[in-house]
């Protein structure tokens, strides 16, 4: 072989190799770069979906309180205006005892009725305001007469002034302080609410407390 | 010199200029590959300052106002109906738990 054809030959193998080798590395660059990107897209996709969560979770936790705060405020409103439907019979109900009248006898007579009825026994105490002592004493006959027909039998009863401070009404009891009847307005009207509790907010609210 | 020994020294002279086009060549390949390098962690390191993910922030964070806001008018508005109907029906619900008082069974 001549020195041209040898260093022609020489001259083209180093071109060749040169070339193989930068093409080896142009690949190896664009693989790098491939796989940086799908890497890339995935940490983004996991990353959108962290963000996303934690996003859903602040979401969830805000509005929960927020319907919290709202059911509360609706609870708040009904328990208010229940309690003022209370005082406002309390109002009333010290207003005609306060009156007195025929209507207030007639109803505690119906109170120490009651109020033996509910109780075993023939002799019985009925405590009460000295403004109320001093009606009922003045009914004891016609109420010893009702009482008795009630109970088959001869039926004592004697008049005393409540201690404590009421509105009105009535406490039954039986002589030997066994049993008792708390007849009182208080404990009557504390009664009703509790029982009407249901019934008085379908009054108040009607078919609105549905939606809430 | 003779003409044997110059035609070596000159072919020796051509494979040292191909061996450092070679050299030359692979030292263009690592050039290649460390940018290929950089560009990846660069690629990568952008996910964490990528802007959208605080632009997601803010409008998820405007979602959550808005439905917030949503829900307390919505409950505003319940109360102002209870409100409504108990003023209506206060003296309906007195009487049913005066009499209830008085002369119901209890």
């Amino acid at each position: 072989m001549s020195l041209q054809k040898l260093t022609a030959e020489i001259e083209k193998k180093a071109e060749d190799e040169a070339s193989r080798i930068i093409e080896i590395a142009r690949q190896e660059a664009q693989k790098i770069v491939a796989e940086a990107n799908v890497r890339a897209a995935s940490l983004k996709d996991e990353r959108a979906r962290t963000v996303e969560r934690e996003l859903g979770a602040r979401e969830r936790a805000e509005l929960a309180i927020a319907r919290m705060e709202g059911k509360g405020g609706l609870l708040r409103v009904r328990s208010e205006w229940a309690k003022r439907v209370v005082e406002e019979v309390e109002k009333r109900i010290a207003k005609m005892a306060e009156n007195g009248g025929h209507e207030y006898n007639e109803l505690l007579c119906d109170l120490i009725i009651e109020g033996i009825t509910a109780m075993n026994g023939a002799k019985f105490v009925v405590e009460a305001t000295s403004r109320d002592s001093r009606a009922i004493s003045n009914d004891l006959g016609t109420l010893a007469e009702r009482a008795g027909k009630i109970k088959n039998g001869r039926v004592s009863l004697q008049t005393k002034t409540l201690n404590t401070k009421t509105l009105g009404g009535v406490v039954v009891s039986t002589e030997d302080r066994v049993q008792y009847f708390n007849n009182t307005l208080e404990a009557r009207l504390s009664a009703a609410s509790r029982n009407l509790e249901g019934v008085i907010s379908k009054i108040l609210f009607g078919a609105n407390q549905k939606n809430e | 010199m003779s003409t044997d020994v110059k035609e070596l020294q000159e072919l020796i002279d051509r494979e040292r200029v191909a061996e450092e086009k070679i050299k030359k060549a692979k030292q263009e390949a690592q050039v290649i590959v460390k940018q290929a390098h950089e560009k990846a962690e660069t690629i990568l390191g952008s996910i964490d300052s990528d802007p959208r993910w605080e632009e997601l922030k803010r409008a998820r964070t405007d979602e959550i106002t808005h439905k917030k806001a949503e829900m307390e008018e919505e409950y505003k508005r319940k109360i102002s109906v209870l409100e409504k109907s108990a003023q209506e029906n206060f003296s309906k619900a007195v009487d049913r738990l005066y009499q209830q008082t008085l002369r119901g069974k209890l």
